[in-house]
């Protein structure tokens, strides 16, 4: 009802909104995606409203800052268009709400920075002439699709170095979530620390949010506290690094180069570069032809890379984790069997291995991880 | 540092924002006005110090601008409901839900920086170096000893020491008496609930130049509605609110050491730990309300004053 009934910016909006609305009204038992064409017709650039949903401020230095440097790097290339941008959408229903709100607004694409779920595709399936695109998501339909990174392949070189940096061979890990994000990132950053030191140990703590300084920080403490002498956290600002430099122990990140919040114990970051593929996607949309297609990952060394090494990490560390780099860059695959879980079960036997796929999707804790549910 | 030392350690630096909250409301609920505006004055506080360390690089600035700032909303809020004699409880919340989005825009250049400058760790000559207790407690900064040692001791002196002390009490109790016998009522209700106000604007400070350090929106987590709980739970002693407050900053702590040495309870469980914690002391001292007087709280509580009404 909010889709006809609010004011548009544009008449021909509103009455779209309402189509839309009767469409689905008097066709309930036709599947969507007889009403949808496969590929999108051309938007021209000055008509063109591209709509961006963060999970986070844009501020914070990390996963949203990254994507808001896309939006930046698309309105540099196309500077007719109109941009729109929300900042700390929470996952609930205000989510729907404000994705709605961008149709509304005349949106011909809507990203979301963040994985939303059936938040943004029950809004997608009721504007099937708009382009959806969640990072993170898992999700795809006639307009709806998702892209992210090979973030386990840059966790597991981050783990080589980690456990070179580690006296005590016990590592710990901040996270948000138990989702796949979390698990992919914890397990391969454990897997790449005991291809070198076998006997090390990842202790995960979850704060139920990937934006929450305070509780990062006390969860970083809490894990300093129990022993761990190095972190690794794919949360989104720089609250973990702070702790672990004033304790004195070494951390890595997520994001951006953080160093700044803490150069001694700065080993290294996952850094995130969206724009090649953010504006990618928007010039298809605009020039016709986008269709949604199966989910994108961008692989190591193109949106997803390790950072140039803290001031503290030995040279020959550096070198190990980037030989490391250089193989999977060459199409190695570290996540070869034999690869146990927590519990002690074989689930990658020797020979077999898991592709992006399974990495992707990964809810088991592997061997030596302890603080995220089998 | 040993595991106990820095569990306690934190529990001090966790409890320390509540300790100074809960003291700032215990001068306000004293005079009998209840002010529900903690948790927005905590916000208000905690963007303050913030964008005041950006510009000034040094936490005592950011300090006393909070502590500025919360006494003029203080001021506002007293004006509301010592002046005007509006309701206490719509006025507070309004104060808490304006406060959070006021902070909440404020901030938005701020959210998830870190802060500027922050608050050092001093450390007590001799007692630092005691076993466990010393790095604890004894090496802390100077808002943690204001809030655990400075505060408590000046306000037992004030409220149980002085002829001061037990006007301000008596208006608590009795405002129609105490206007009787020739004590401006309105005034000192003014005065003490706009100090109460700047200091738990403090409060928010602390949060964000000590212990967290960085402002985003939520940080405050509904600690201003625990140091509320924590003054009836004291029974309205400054002591027992700074012993409230370290017991619920271990509550805290622990939380996440149970994490950490993986207990296996689940996170979203020992999140909600200090939340529970804070309805089992209130549940604890209505238990023994009975049998103890001295623990309830002020008569004239919430009661706005009417001369023309006595």
């Amino acid at each position: 009802m909010l889709v006809a009934q609010g004011p548009g910016d544009r008449e021909d909006m509103v009455s779209l909104g309402r189509r839309t609305l009767l469409a689905a009204a008097a066709l309930p038992v036709l599947p969507r995606r007889v009403l949808a064409a496969a590929a999108f017709p051309a938007v021209a650039e000055r008509d063109a409203v591209i709509a961006f949903g963060h999970i986070g401020p844009i501020s914070d230095g990390g996963w949203t800052a990254t994507h808001h440097a896309a939006v930046l790097a698309a309105k540099a290339a196309f500077p007719a268009a109109k941009f729109l941008e929300v900042e700390s959408i929470p996952v609930s229903a205000d989510a729907t709400r404000t994705f709605r709100q961008f149709i509304e607004n005349g949106a011909n694409m809507v990203f979301a920075t963040s994985e939303y779920g059936d938040l943004l595709s029950g809004v997608a399936d009721d504007a099937p002439e708009v382009a959806f695109l969640e990072c993170n998501g898992h999700r795809t339909a006639d307009n709806e699709s998702w892209y992210y990174v090979q973030h386990w392949m840059v966790s597991y070189v981050l783990g080589v170095a980690s456990a070179r940096m580690s006296r005590s061979g016990r590592l710990g890990f901040v996270g948000s979530f138990p989702v796949a994000a979390v698990y992919g990132c914890a397990n391969a950053f454990l897997l790449g620390a005991r291809s070198v030191a076998p006997a090390a140990t990842c202790q995960v703590i979850l704060i139920n949010s990937w934006f929450d300084p305070q509780a990062a920080s006390q969860a970083a403490s809490a894990l300093i506290q129990n022993g761990v002498d190095m972190i690794y956290t794919n949360l989104d600002d720089a609250s973990v690094l702070q702790v672990a430099e004033r304790a004195g122990i070494k951390c890595a990140t997520w994001s951006t180069d953080m160093r700044r919040s803490g150069s001694n114990a700065y080993v290294s970051s996952l850094l995130l570069d969206w724009s090649p593929f953010v504006v990618g996607q928007v010039s298809r949309r605009l020039a016709g032809g986008w269709s949604a297609g199966p989910g994108t990952l961008l692989p190591v060394g193109h949106g997803v890379d390790r950072d140039r090494w803290g001031r503290t990490v030995p040279p020959d560390v550096g070198a190990m984790a980037d030989a490391v780099r250089t193989r999977i860059i060459g199409g190695w695959n570290p996540f070869a069997g034999e690869i146990r879980d927590a519990s002690g079960r074989i689930r990658v036997a020797r020979g077999q291995s898991m592709d992006d796929a399974a990495c992707d999707a990964w809810s088991w804790p592997v061997a030596g991880l302890t603080g995220l549910p089998a | 540092m040993s595991m106990l030392s820095s569990l306690l350690g934190n529990a001090v630096l966790s409890g320390a924002v509540l300790a100074l909250a809960g003291q700032g409301e215990l001068l306000a609920e004293r005079v009998g006005v209840l002010n529900l505006g903690v948790e927005g004055l905590l916000a208000l506080g905690g963007v303050t110090a913030i964008a005041t360390v950006a510009a000034g690089h040094d936490p005592l600035l950011g300090l006393l601008a909070a502590v500025g700032v919360g006494a003029a909303v203080g001021c506002l809020f007293a004006a509301a409901t010592v002046l005007a004699r509006a309701s206490q409880v719509l006025c507070g919340i309004a104060l808490t839900t304006g406060g959070l989005g006021l902070a909440a825009t404020l901030g938005r250049p701020y959210a998830g920086q870190p802060a500027a400058a922050t608050f050092q760790p001093i450390d007590i000559p001799l007692l630092d170096r005691l076993p466990v207790l010393g790095p604890a407690l004894f090496h802390q900064s100077a808002p943690v000893y204001v809030a655990f040692l400075v505060l408590p001791l000046a306000l037992q002196l004030l409220l149980f020491h002085t002829r001061h002390g037990l006007v301000l009490r008596a208006i608590g109790e009795n405002p129609a008496a105490c206007d009787a016998a020739g004590i401006p009522v309105v005034a000192l209700r003014f005065a003490y609930v706009a100090l109460g106000a700047a200091i738990a604007a403090a409060a928010g400070a602390d949060l964000t130049l000590a212990f967290v350090p960085s402002w985003s929106d939520g940080v405050t987590a509904g600690r201003g509605w625990i140091a509320v709980a924590l003054v009836i739970f004291a029974g309205y002693r400054p002591w027992r609110i700074a012993v409230g407050a370290f017991l619920f900053g271990l509550v805290n702590a622990l939380g996440y050491l149970a994490q950490a040495r993986d207990w296996g309870v689940a996170p979203a469980f020992l999140s909600m730990l200090p939340y529970l914690a804070t309805i089992l002391f209130m549940v604890l001292p209505a238990l023994s309300a009975r049998s103890r007087p001295a623990t309830t709280a002020p008569a004239a509580l919430g009661l706005p004053y009417y001369r023309d009404q006595r």
